[in-house]
């Protein structure tokens, strides 16, 4: 029973300090470049172009979409740079060297940036509202929380593995950035799935968002939880399996770090 | 200045842009900046806008290659005295008999130059992979037009190199700047569609009258009295800048020199 508690203890504690040492701030200047305003101009940019493009009849695609893919700032960036950062900064070592819980350190280390990331999201969805129309009168407010909270989850999955990556490579900025540009385009945010072509959109299909950007359009529309039902458990599996792949190259990489005594070389 | 004091700055400029290019050429984040990320911008682009036509083709090239080119104002010339403050070698810099602003000159023109890049890579994925015909209307005007946003967006990059020194708070603004420039400067559309109330903030960005002169000379035939305008404002602000930026350069030597904050994160 101790042993689970302490778990507990663990996976909440890293939690925390986890997502304050990334930031190191909690300074409101930071965040609200990064999770307000950098949101809101890469929002305004794709609607805009979107607008210019179509003579404005598909701004709400575009809203929509950018709003969700918010989330890739928190489940990519948010959850790789909290596994990451334990290597720059020469933790690395201690925390391989505890008998904590590997599982429980690992997914502690998403667990507030999907809190995060589904609020990003919903600045999204406000600057959506506020700024530029978007009409929310038929959505079922619950049903597209519990869309935004699936999403999150699986990105956040995705970050994970991405994550695990970053302790063997320096370039976890390139990393990082290639996979949200590559969402960006892949996941249906501003490019609808069925204008890819046929092998792109296989992997569209493997990513985490396509899923959520396409139920949260059909929620906004008028669809109920039920119609998305079960696209939403399709993503909830496949944040699984990023989990889980991410978790099998974490130990991997822990056992030939340890065997390499590469931990710490960056 | 002495007469021999400019050829000295000069090579001084050129060392230091070679020393940059093969220094940056081998980080993946000045890879991503300059290729990935315009080439990904391309493709949404030609995506969303390429229903109006094979003529919008040439416009996105020059875009997308526009945002590489403010990202690496942005990230790479903001930022190229703070990583001489992080590398340890800021001290050594500011020691040397050559002024720290001509050392700083020769980085950036080495960052936006190299940002080149990005339009050729747009260039080659709009013909090649997506087969659109690409042809730059006015070579002439857009080669000279290329050198004066080189030129304005150096100057630039050494107001945001110094400001971000200065004030540590405005350079954690540094992400949110991206997108906000490629709205304002009218990179991908026009900046008709925005409010109004937004077109001054448009004016003093030498990234919006390099947009404009760039897409004159490469989608159209302009008179050159047309665009002598985007060409002066970019002369008019880089020599706005470049004042700044010496005053600002003044304010940080020797504030650091005062509070011995040279080497301060």
């Amino acid at each position: 029973m101790s042993k689970v508690i302490a778990n507990i203890r663990l996976f909440f504690q890293g939690a925390l300090l986890s997502y304050i040492a990334l930031f190191h701030w909690l300074r409101p200047s930071q965040y609200i470049a990064t999770k307000v305003i950098g949101p809101l101009a890469q929002i305004l940019f794709f609607t805009l172009m979107g607008k210019f493009g179509t003579s404005g009849e598909s701004a709400d695609f575009y809203i929509i979409g950018n709003a969700i893919q918010i989330t890739a700032l928190s489940g990519i960036y948010g959850v790789t740079f909290s596994l990451s950062g334990d290597r720059w900064n020469g933790t690395l070592p201690y925390l391989f060297g505890t008998p904590a819980n590997r599982m429980t350190m690992f997914l502690g280390r998403a667990m507030i940036h999907i809190v995060d990331g589904i609020f990003g999201v919903l600045i999204g969805f406000a600057w959506g509202v506020t700024l530029l129309g978007l009409d929310l009168s038929n959505t079922d407010p619950l049903a597209l929380l519990l869309v935004i909270a699936v999403t999150t989850f699986s990105t956040s999955g995705l970050g994970l593995m991405l994550g695990s990556l970053s302790l063997v490579t320096r370039n976890v900025m390139f990393i990082n950035n290639t996979a949200y540009f590559v969402l960006l385009v892949l996941s249906g945010s501003n490019i609808a799935i069925n204008r890819l072509p046929s092998a792109l959109q296989t992997v569209s299909n493997a990513l985490p968002l396509t899923r959520g950007i396409t139920s949260a359009r059909a929620i906004i529309d008028g669809a109920t939880f039920q119609d998305v039902r079960p696209a939403m458990l399709e993503e909830i599996g496949i944040g699984m399996i990023y989990i889980v792949c991410g978790y099998v190259l974490f130990r991997w990489i822990e056992v030939l770090a340890k065997r390499r005594g590469t931990l710490e070389v960056i | 200045m002495k007469p021999g004091m400019l050829k000295t700055y000069l090579r001084v400029i050129k060392l230091a842009f070679i020393f940059t290019i093969k220094q940056a050429m081998t980080d993946a984040f000045v890879i991503f900046g300059i290729f990935v990320q315009p080439l990904i911008i391309a493709i949404m682009a030609l995506f969303v806008l390429g229903e109006q036509g094979d003529e919008i083709a040439i416009f996105i090239v020059v875009g997308s290659g526009l945002t590489g080119l403010w990202d690496s104002v942005l990230f790479q010339s903001g930022s190229s005295i703070t990583q001489e403050r992080w590398t340890g070698t800021l001290e050594a810099l500011v020691g040397m008999p050559t002024p720290l602003g001509v050392i700083v000159f020769g980085k950036n023109l080495a960052f936006v130059t190299q940002a080149l890049g990005s339009m050729i890579a747009s260039y080659t994925l709009a013909s090649i992979i997506f087969g659109y015909p690409l042809s730059v209307e006015s070579p002439m005007l857009f080669i000279i037009s290329v050198i004066l946003t080189v030129l304005s967006l150096v100057c630039l990059g050494l107001v945001l190199a110094t400001l971000f020194v200065l004030n540590p708070d405005v350079q954690r603004w540094q992400n949110g700047l991206e997108f906000p420039v490629f709205i304002l400067a009218g990179f991908l559309f026009p900046i008709a569609i925005l409010p109004q109330w937004t077109t001054p903030l448009s004016y003093i960005l030498a990234p919006y009258w390099a947009a404009v002169a760039l897409h004159l000379s490469s989608s159209a035939k302009p008179g050159i009295l047309e665009i002598s305008t985007p060409w002066a404002m970019m002369a008019l602000l880089g020599v706005i800048y470049l004042f700044l930026a010496f005053w600002l350069f003044k304010k940080m030597l020797f504030k650091a020199r005062v509070e011995a904050t040279l080497s301060g994160q």
